[in-house]
């Protein structure tokens, strides 16, 4: 009894206990007249910026016979410009101390500089300049197709369930250009002219259709003047931009398939259609991501890897996109059991979910799991710069990474088994084996 | 009107133009880059540290940006080797976290995730971190999985049976087997960063290796506890205090120390180069790690210029990744780590390539190495690694661990106390000369270890130029050396069968005893210049082979009774061993008439050669000497001959490939022989062959 109270008390005390304590983050976003969004944060901890561009296009906007052009075209990016020679902007930024990457999803191609602060103004002026007229000639375009073919045969063809993204999508999707992956295919951008190229750029590459996000050291007046000078007068872009209308039909039977590859443990992927990430119901499934994998008593890691000891590893996590997307749940068989041990475990763990309410004390541990990753979140200058971009981007309110704690907490344990019954479903979803390639025939 | 109409378009122009220069104004010069800024000192936040009567040292660096606390320990025990027993070690830092006195795991994952914590403990020390608020459940766990684990029988089994597993899957993935092969190559069989394991190695384990390990080396007096975040310092204290205040101290066992039982081999680089490879048939890419190891730790004096001198040639976007990414387009990336570590570090650097241009690439990555070397670097490539470095410096300091692991280090190494406050003042005087004799000391074009994991069927002939010896070392996924071609012995097949084929289809063991004597001449050229061979041969044993360039002459022969060699460099007799295994080797007709020889054959398999399948058949003299023959499958020609010879330098695999067989006096005689010894090639040309001419015994003399 006294045991129960005293459980009862902290249960209350951390509920009582208010989520201000996570510092706010203050930020200005504007317009430049050509439709650029702006948005500065300021943080003067360490003299240091991230300076974040995001365009708002990825693999589904691409042209189903030109697949992987959004994703070769962030290589591209990386060539020059008009002022600045070819392969300089990796050695520029480093001359200054900063560090550079990018990468390209289904819904956007993201690029970062983090800088010392007192070199804001460089970032600026090679943003920009890529912005305004970036240098997309043969030579860049030959280097970058070897270079993306070798990517491609690194993280995908050279690696064990390397394809697992790709069959997952392509089985998953018959109509939405999300049934192909950003990587894409390495016939379409070998016919791909250069034209085509310079086509795309000027599409898509252009202000009203990004977000210029800045965290860090910086002077918000002073930031404000640059970003004048540097991109104001960088033309608006007119041409027709391909955002995709398909609409996936809704799923009436399973799809199953075995992939055979290069392994020795087998894998099972289910993958459940969920909707876009801007659905009501986007905090439930979230929450259910934590239910069922996060840390050593979530569901299925307890269950497959613990109890059954079906698994080496078993997850899930959501793929929640700019349109409806997948909530993938994937498991890495034990040695010597099979993918059918670790598929009827995993149902077992669903449909738990589904028939039956969550205690008080786990859904309060979801809670607090949500909470401190959400503070985790915010440590490093690049990762709230992009939120910010994100939150704009896609959920129209860039002030979600404030306020994205209240969406979870007004989550029901109603709610997540309603969630789990909704989209949880065998006609909702594609199961794919992964199988020894020894073991075909 | 007319005039007032056009009055108002020319203001109207005119304040346009206004307009649009004012904004022009604003604007900035695009041809030029912006100059930075004044730059602002990079502060390093202050760290404070004690030490427990356990001897457990304590670092707090406080940060209250986020409501977060951070908790590290690092047991800094010297390595210990598992051996036959290979994993137990890692295992006994995850049975740990399995079970304590009064907590079973169901209990501990429990406690840890309800309050959206992370702890991850190993044998080498913990992580935890968790919101600021959870702390003193944090550590409470924490403490108890340190100090009172209880390793439970059924969790030691299951981490046993999860070892297997992972040990499977690591298997099929090329980087894990890469770096298991570089650990096996560069440390040797003894030393404990060597040790791989094995599912034998694994069932063998048993629970009381763990135990013991724990009680010997996990211990305070030994550590190092970091607390990182949303603390001050009297709260870290109390905490300290309280949680790890009672774990007991001992002594602990040393493996440096001078005791005869627990010395760490020294491994270093190889003396030539060498090359090993792991076969993954179904590889479209060639893992390579071109590295050894080599001597380097924090506190080496010049640990600062070599760490320069890493990064322009492939710390980063730098030359490795300039070269074979953007300019050859070989690789998605291409980088170099020098490992600086407190016993033994190492130097590689790596690119998975694609399978066509894996020896391209490693020509690259020499070609840097060497360059690296022997051209003094530009003031403007160190000033752009220099800035880069900089840069870094400030951007890992986002991480509060960060400065902690900075205390941490200065204790470790016994670094001077200033040694981070220093070390952007120190990182911008590096010279030019200084990152040359880095990489004098640090970079060994002449001492690698070349390895690859990939297809090879397609790969490997490529990579025998690149080693000394003209072979390649080859492991199976396991670590294990094998000999490639053992697996593939064919049944129903006879060595001494195969030899008749090849008798037979020269001619005949007939034709061949109807010849007494016999002259060749070739011709070859070495380096520019031209080198004819003359071989003389007569009925039974009789050799000379004269060797003549720029006018000078080397004779190699024998009466059959001695013989010997000479040169310009000096006359030498063969010792018997020498004698008779020349004979065979130099004499006429050997392969005919082995009876004579006492020459003992074996069919060791079946390799492809210039995409042809040959049998491979050495032959042991009874001197001890063993060749080793290929003869084609289909056309039962002998197509390649390897020897192996010893020198200073290491053993050499000499090898000669026969082609272009013609018929002399009814028997076929290979017109091109191609010979690589020690990474050279020669094509040695037959311009005339000529039998039974009568040759004088009086020509095999000296």
């Amino acid at each position: 009894m006294r045991k129960l109270f005293l459980f009862t008390m902290m249960t209350l005390i951390l509920a009582s206990q208010s989520f201000s304590q996570s510092p706010k983050i203050e930020f200005t976003e504007y317009d430049l007249s050509n439709g650029l969004h702006v948005i500065l944060h300021q943080d003067n901890s360490l003299p240091i910026v991230a300076v974040t561009t995001t365009f708002h296009v990825g693999s589904k906007n691409e042209d189903p016979k030109r697949t992987g052009f959004a994703h070769f075209f962030e290589h591209l990016m990386f060539e020059g410009s008009d002022n600045i020679k070819r392969g300089e902007i990796d050695n520029i930024i480093q001359n200054a101390g900063g560090q550079l990457n990018a990468s390209t999803s289904f819904d956007e191609t993201k690029y970062y500089f983090i800088l010392p602060s007192n070199q804001l103004e460089l970032g600026l002026w090679i943003e920009s300049e890529r912005m305004l007229h970036a240098k997309v000639d043969s030579t860049g375009v030959e280097t970058q197709r070897s270079v993306v073919k070798e990517e491609r045969r690194q993280s995908i063809d050279n690696r064990p369930y390397g394809s697992m993204f790709e069959q997952v999508f392509s089985h998953s999707f018959s109509v939405h250009p999300y049934r192909w992956t950003p990587i894409g295919s390495f016939q379409y951008i070998d016919q791909a002219t250069i034209e085509e190229f310079r086509d795309f750029y000027h599409t898509y590459y252009v202000p009203n259709n990004a977000v210029l996000s800045i965290s860090g050291d910086i002077d918000i007046a002073k930031t404000k003047q640059l970003i004048d000078a540097y991109y104001s007068a960088i033309p608006k872009g007119t041409r027709p931009m391909l955002r995709p209308t398909e609409v996936e039909p809704v799923k009436t039977a399973e799809v199953r398939d075995s992939i055979f590859d290069n392994i020795q443990l087998p894998a099972v992927i289910q993958a459940y259609h969920i909707p876009a990430q801007t659905d009501k119901d986007y905090y439930a499934i979230a929450m259910l991501t934590n239910l069922l994998s996060e840390g050593q008593s979530s569901r299925l890691y307890k269950a497959l890897v613990d109890d059954k000891k079906v698994a080496v590893y078993s997850g899930s996590f959501p793929m929640t996109l700019e349109n409806p997307g997948l909530f993938i749940v994937y498991s890495v068989a034990a040695f010597g059991k099979s993918a059918a041990d670790n598929e009827t475990a995993m149902d077992v763990e669903i449909s738990k979910v589904q028939k039956e309410l969550i205690s008080d004390e786990e859904f309060q541990k979801l809670r607090n799991q949500v909470e401190s990753d959400i503070v985790k979140g915010k440590n490093k200058q690049v990762g709230i710069a992009y939120s910010l971009a994100e939150n704009y981007l896609f959920f129209g309110n860039t002030n979600l990474i404030n306020t994205e704690i209240e969406g979870y907490m007004a989550v029901t344990k109603e709610d997540l088994k309603h969630a789990a019954q909704q989209y949880f479903n065998k006609e909702n979803r594609t199961i794919l084996y992964y199988l020894p390639k020894a073991k075909k025939n | 009107m007319l005039t007032n109409k056009f009055l108002k378009s020319v203001l109207f122009l005119f304040t346009l133009t206004v307009l649009v220069s004012s904004v022009m104004n604003a604007q900035v010069d695009r041809s030029k880059r912006p100059l930075p800024a004044e730059a602002k000192a990079v502060n390093i936040a202050e760290s404070k540290t004690f030490t427990l009567e356990n001897g457990l040292k304590v670092v707090v660096v406080e940060d209250h940006k986020l409501p977060l606390i951070s908790l590290s320990l690092s047991v800094d025990n010297d390595p210990v080797a598992e051996k036959e027993n290979a994993g137990y070690i890692d295992i006994t830092g995850k049975l740990l976290r399995t079970g304590t006195k009064n907590k079973s795991k169901v209990q501990i994952d429990k406690a840890i995730d309800f309050i959206g914590a992370s702890f991850n403990v190993s044998a080498s020390g913990f992580y935890a971190s968790s919101l600021k608020k959870h702390s003193s459940e944090l550590l409470s766990i924490v403490s108890e999985v340190i100090t009172e684990p209880s390793f439970p029988q059924e969790e030691f089994e299951n981490l046993k049976k999860q070892a297997i597993s992972n040990l499977a899957s690591s298997k099929d993935e090329p980087n894990a087997i890469a770096d298991k092969l570089s650990k096996k190559i560069f440390y040797g069989e003894n030393h404990p960063y060597a040790d791989i394991e094995s599912e034998q190695s694994i069932s063998s384990i048993n629970i009381d290796l763990c135990k013991e390990y724990y009680s010997k080396y996990y211990r305070p007096n030994i550590s190092y506890l970091s607390i990182v975040g949303d603390v001050t310092l009297s709260e870290a204290k109390e905490m300290a205090t309280k949680y790890f205040g009672k774990w007991k101290s001992a002594a602990v066992p040393s493996a440096v120390l001078p005791s005869p039982s627990a010395v760490l081999p020294s491994p270093s680089a190889p003396l030539v180069n060498k090359v090993a490879m792991v076969d993954r048939p179904n590889s479209v890419q060639s893992v390579l790690i071109v590295g050894y190891p080599v001597k380097i730790n924090l506190a080496s004096p010049d640990v600062l210029q070599a760490r320069v001198m890493n990064t322009i040639l492939g710390g980063g976007v730098f030359r490795l990744f300039e070269n074979l990414r953007e300019k050859h387009g070989y690789t998605y990336g291409a980088y170099s780590t020098l490992d600086n570590d407190k016993y033994i570090g190492s130097f590689s650097a790596s690119a998975d390539v694609r399978n066509e241009v894996t020896d391209s690439s490693i020509t690259q990555i020499i070609y840097e190495l060497k360059r690296i070397r022997n051209e003094k670097v530009s003031t403007e490539e160190l000033s752009k690694a220099i800035n880069y470095l900089t840069g870094a410096f400030a951007i890992q300091l986002e991480t509060p661990q960060t400065v902690a692991n900075f205390a941490t280090n200065i204790e470790k190494y016994g670094l001077a106390k200033d040694f981070y406050k220093t070390y952007l003042t120190r990182l911008s005087k590096v010279t030019p000369e200084e990152i040359q004799s880095a990489a004098k000391k640090y970079i060994l074009p002449e001492n690698l270890y070349i390895l690859c994991v990939g297809k090879q069927s397609e790969v490997a002939d490529k990579l025998k130029k690149f080693s000394i010896a003209g072979k390649v070392d080859y492991y199976d996924v396991d670590i294990k050396k094998i000999d490639p071609n053992a697996a593939v012995l064919p049944e129903g097949v006879d060595a001494k069968d195969i030899i008749n084929k090849y008798i037979a289809a020269i001619g005949g063991k007939e034709k061949l005893d109807g010849v007494k004597d016999r002259t060749m001449e070739a011709s070859m050229t070495m380096q520019g210049m031209d080198v004819t061979i003359t071989t003389y041969q007569k009925a039974p044993n009789k050799f000379m082979v004269k060797t003549s360039f720029q006018g000078m002459e080397q004779k190699v022969y024998s009466d059959g009774t001695k013989g010997g060699s000479s040169s310009p460099m000096g006359n030498k007799e063969f010792s018997e061993k020498d004698l008779n295994d020349s004979k065979f080797q130099y004499g006429m007709n050997s392969l005919s008439n082995l009876e004579a020889f006492n020459a003992k054959l074996k069919l060791e398999g079946v390799k492809n050669i210039s995409g042809k399948d040959a049998y491979k058949i050495s032959i042991t003299l009874p001197s001890g000497t063993v060749l080793t023959s290929y003869f084609d499958k289909e056309s039962h020609l002998k197509v390649r001959d390897e020897s192996e010879a010893e020198s200073p330098q290491g053993t050499f695999t000499q090898v000669v490939d026969y082609n272009d067989y013609r018929e002399v006096s009814g028997i076929m005689y290979p017109f091109l022989m191609k010979t690589s010894v020690a990474g050279m090639a020669f094509d040695v040309k037959v311009t005339k062959v000529e039998v039974n001419s009568g040759l004088a015994d009086s020509l095999f003399g000296e």
